[in-house]
Order: structure tokens, then sequence, then C-alpha cells
């Protein structure tokens, strides 16, 4: 078996006397979709945040193509191949829709050439025509979109997702789902944290499920939502 | 580089370039008049060099009077001891501008608002204590003089206040150029991004902590640059002149905020507004009560701020917008 794209070993982040993640260990493969849910405040956004190194871990390794990420600042791991979009959508509000995309193009690119990736970044995800619109006049399912171009204009080979259908009504997160597929379709690796259950399971070949910080059931969608823990994390004890 | 100029605002700044030129000849060469424009181009420029940082990266420096009084004491105490030519003293002075900027940066750009603001502002202090107290190198609290020296353009002293102006103006239209350079370029789009959303910023892969450094070299060593342009256009200066909170970095920062904080034009306009009202405040109320002018000039401002906290600029886009039903609102 090939090395996977993503090890995370042992990973543990202590707020103060709270231990948001215990000893967290996880694999994603290269070209999976894998889900990431839990209840609130299982840690999931805690998780992403310490992969793409807002946050450093107190303990344990995380590889990106077998390369050590831990210390490292969120801009190198952008540059390693791996970047998230945030859970209440972090656009540049005052600036054009092309702006906001081009920035992850910098990293890489001359402002011409970034530019140009943008609009092809803005095509991919459907969104072309607002190119010049303002983010702060963007409808919710538009900012969706222009968070994932502007992710994928960084030229990732990994993206996490941090809820990024919450605010999309059952029509547009279809279109949103079918975008993620066919992304994956060409190479690119999603991670996806999402609460809405009927998207994550048609959407992952594999979920891991996380609970106080910890993993407490990893498998496919028809074998985590029997498994007895998840159901009991997410339904309380007597439901179990 | 696209700048995104319409031909009427190339028309419009070609007009009111050749106009800057030829104002000089309206006024006295040795007047009063004359040396008021002579300041509100310098402190253009400065608010212009400032504005690279707290217009574009949104960092508000409440410090940059440590960067202009390294700048000044730099290029004069050059020329003191060593007879070296002012011109060759502005290069010094831009190099510790900017070694100053990058040692201040590296300890308060991870503070944000009011405590960047404040730590910059403990540092233009820390550098007037110091002004006034190592007095064998500064001379201290009495000030230092500019040696007089043969008009020439060599020793940067000219018998015609006239030159100075131009070279106020040459000054400040550099300073503008490099602002207008950094805002369309990688450095400027980063900016951008760091001013609305620091961390999605590191996260699509912009390193926060070495463009705002960016940011304040340059800001810094133009600053310190335009030190020395003071120096050699004032002749004397002491610390609480050159590194004052008021006289230098809140000044420098209201009239780039007053004019427009992070557009080209907004400097300009500030200075042309607040370094007149402020000699004239001090020409008709100063001889009547201590303070009342100061009084008057303050009231002015917060009045404007209040009509308009976004700068004359975009006070102007409104009025031209009113003139015109159906444009932009």
């Amino acid at each position: 078996m090939t090395t996977p794209l993503l090890e995370i070993e042992g990973i543990s982040k202590r707020f103060g006397g709270l231990a948001a993640l215990s000893d967290v260990t996880a694999h994603v493969a290269r070209g999976e979709i894998v889900g990431l849910i839990g209840p609130n405040g299982a840690g999931k956004t805690t998780l992403f945040s310490a992969l793409v190194g807002l946050h450093r871990p107190n303990a344990g390794t995380i590889r990106l193509n077998g390369k050590n990420l831990v210390g490292l600042k969120p801009h190198k791991v952008a540059a390693a191949g791996m970047v998230k979009t945030f859970q209440n959508i972090a656009l540049f509000l005052d600036s054009t829709v092309l702006d906001n995309v081009l920035i992850g193009g910098l990293m890489r690119h001359s402002v011409e050439d970034a530019r140009e990736l943008a609009r092809r970044c803005l095509d991919r995800v459907g969104i072309g025509a607002i190119a010049d619109k303002f983010a702060h006049n963007l409808s919710f399912p538009e900012r969706a979109r222009v968070e994932v171009a502007r992710a994928l204009c960084t030229e990732p080979q990994i993206l996490l997702l941090d809820e990024a259908m919450a605010a999309l009504n059952p029509v547009e997160m279809d279109e949103f789902l079918k975008l993620l597929r066919d992304l994956r379709g060409e190479g690119l690796t999603l991670v996806v944290v999402e609460h809405h259950m009927r998207a994550i399971m048609s959407l992952c070949e594999r979920i891991i499920v996380l609970n106080f910080g910890q993993v407490i059931a990893t498998g496919t969608p028809q074998q985590v939502s029997r498994d007895p823990d998840v159901v009991r994390a997410y339904l309380g004890r007597s439901a179990a | 580089m696209k700048l995104g100029l319409s031909k009427r605002q190339v028309a419009l700044i070609a007009l009111a370039l050749a106009v800057a030129i030829v104002l000089p000849f309206a006024f006295d060469a040795r007047g009063y008049t004359i040396r008021i424009l002579c300041l509100g181009l310098l402190f253009a420029a400065m608010a212009q060099a400032w504005n690279i940082v707290g217009g574009l990266a949104n960092q508000m420096s409440l410090g940059h009077a440590a960067f202009f009084g390294i700048g000044a004491y730099t290029s004069t105490l050059l020329l003191i001891h060593f007879g070296i030519s002012p011109w060759l003293g502005l290069i010094a002075s831009g190099v510790l501008g900017g070694v100053a900027a990058f040692a201040i940066s590296l300890p308060t750009m991870r503070l944000r608002g009011h405590y960047f603001a404040l730590a910059t502002l403990a540092f233009g202090e820390v550098m007037r204590v110091i002004g006034n107290s190592w007095s064998d190198l500064t001379g201290g609290p009495v000030g230092i003089s500019v040696p007089f020296a043969k008009p020439s353009f060599v020793m940067f002293q000219f018998a015609d206040t006239r030159t100075y102006y131009w070279l106020m103006l040459a000054a400040f239209i550099v300073v503008t150029a490099v602002f207008v350079a950094i805002k369309h370029s990688r450095t400027g789009y980063r900016l951008q991004a760091i001013k609305e959303n620091a961390d999605a910023a590191e996260v699509i892969g912009v390193d926060t902590t070495r463009t705002k450094i960016i940011a304040a070299i340059v800001s810094g060593a133009l600053t310190a640059c335009l030190g020395t342009f003071y120096a050699q256009f004032q002749y004397f200066f002491d610390p609480d002149t050159v590194f004052g909170v008021a006289s230098v970095s809140i000044r420098v920062a209201m009239i780039a905020i007053v004019g427009g904080i992070g557009t080209a034009a907004g400097p300009l306009l500030g200075a042309l507004f607040v370094i007149p009202l402020e000699e004239a405040a001090n020409q008709v109320f100063s001889a009547q009560v201590a303070g009342l002018a100061q009084l008057v000039f303050g009231t002015l401002l917060i009045i404007v701020i209040l009509v308009e906290p976004r700068g004359f600029i975009v006070l102007w886009q409104r009025l031209v917008a009113r003139r015109k039903p159906g444009g932009p609102s």
C-alpha cells in the first residue's frame, strides 16, 4: 500500500485545562473524499485549524506526502499543498470576487498570472459571471463557492472544507455536492466537515467520527451510522 | 501595471501637476505662503509614506515620528561631523529608517488595532526621550542647527524657497509613485487581504508577517528620507519637534485619515487642508488666548471627521454622485 497523502498521528491540543483534541490519529489517501463528523464541540474545527497551522498541537505529527507540517505557519502549509475554507466564510468583503480569489494564486504566480488562474478557478466552480461583483454583495451559495475557488487558486493537493454547505438549501446543496464530486474526479483530495448527514453520507466513502476530541469511529457511512458509540454520541446514552 | 485610471482622471492629474509646478510663481519667493506650501507638500509626502502601513495594511502607526527624527538627525550629524552632503545623508537616513522600522516591526507586527497603535506610540516616545537625553550625540533639548553653506544643489541649501518647493513636490511624487506601485503589486494585494482578514490570508498562502514587515520597512525608510528634507528646509530642529507625537506622529496619521486613508490622493488633500488650517488658526487666534488656536483647529477637524469619516475623497465622490442623478450612490 502506498503511503497516505495525509497522516495524522497522535495529535493533541489543549486550551488551558480543556483537551480539545486527544491523541487523534487518522489517514487520508490521495483522491479520497473523507467526511469528518461529530457533535458540536467535538473538535472538528480545531483539528482543521491544527492541520493548516493556525493552532500548534501540543503533541503529535501531521505529515503531508511524508513531510512533517507541525510548527509550520499556515502559509507554509498552503505552499505544501493543504488549505482549508472557513466555517463562517472568511471572504475579503471589500474586494471583488476576482481579487478575493487571485490572492490564493499569488503564492506561486505574478499578479497577472494569478488573475488568469483566478478566472479559471471561478469558471471551475461555476461563478465566472460574478467575478467583478464585490464580495459583500454576494448570496450565501455564491460566497461558499468563492471560498472554494479561492482555495483552489492555491493549487492544493488536499482541500479541507469546514461546513461550506451550512447556509445552503437542499437544491443548492445538491449542486454543491456535484461540484465537490467533480473536483475529486479531477484528482483533488477532500476532507469535509458537515452537519447535514444526508449530504455527508452521500458524498463520502469514508467517515471519521470525533467526540470530545477523540476519534470514536472510522468507516463507511453504513458502518459509522450503525456504530453504537456514534449513536450514543449523537443521541445520548439512553438511545444506545 | 494597470492602474485603472480613466482618461478624465489622467487629464486631471496632468492638470494638477502643471498647476503645482507653476504655482510658486504666484507667490513671493521669500514669503510666508510658499513656506506653508512647502510644509504642506512635505507632510503630504509623509502622510503618503504612512499610508503604506496605515492605509494599505491598516496598521495604525502612531510612531512615525521615530523614523522622521532618525532621518533628520542622521543627515544633519553626518553633515556636521563629516561634511557629508545631505543627499548622501538622505541615503543613510533611509537605510537607518528602514532598519529601525524592521527592528520595531518584529515585536509589534503580531499586534492588531489599538495595541499596535499604542506600541508604536511608545516607540516614538522612547526615541524622543533618547533624543533629549543623549545630548553628546543630538545636542539634547536645545536642538541642533544645520550648518549654513553656500547655496548649492550638492549641499541641499538654496536661497530661493521655490527650489525647496519643487524638491518637496518631487518628494511627494516619488513617495506617491512608490505607494501606487506597492498598491498594485503582489505585496499590495496581500496587504489588502491581510487588512480584511489576516487568518484567511495566511491560510491561502500569504506570509502575513513578512508582508507587513516589507510595508513597514518601505514606509519607515521613506519617512526617514523626508526627515532629511525637513532638516534641510528648517535648518534648526529639536527632539520635541522631529520626534513629537502631536507635531509628527498624530499629524501625519490624521492628514492621511482626513484626506482619505488608503487612497493615493488622500494624503495630498489632507495636507493641503490640515497644514494651512493649522497656520490660519494660529495667526488668527494665537494673539488672543493661549491654546485657542489649537481648540479651533481641533474642533474643525472633529467636524470634518463627523461629516465623512472616510475622508475628503469619499466626501468628494458623494458630492459628485449627488450632482449626477442616477450615478453611483
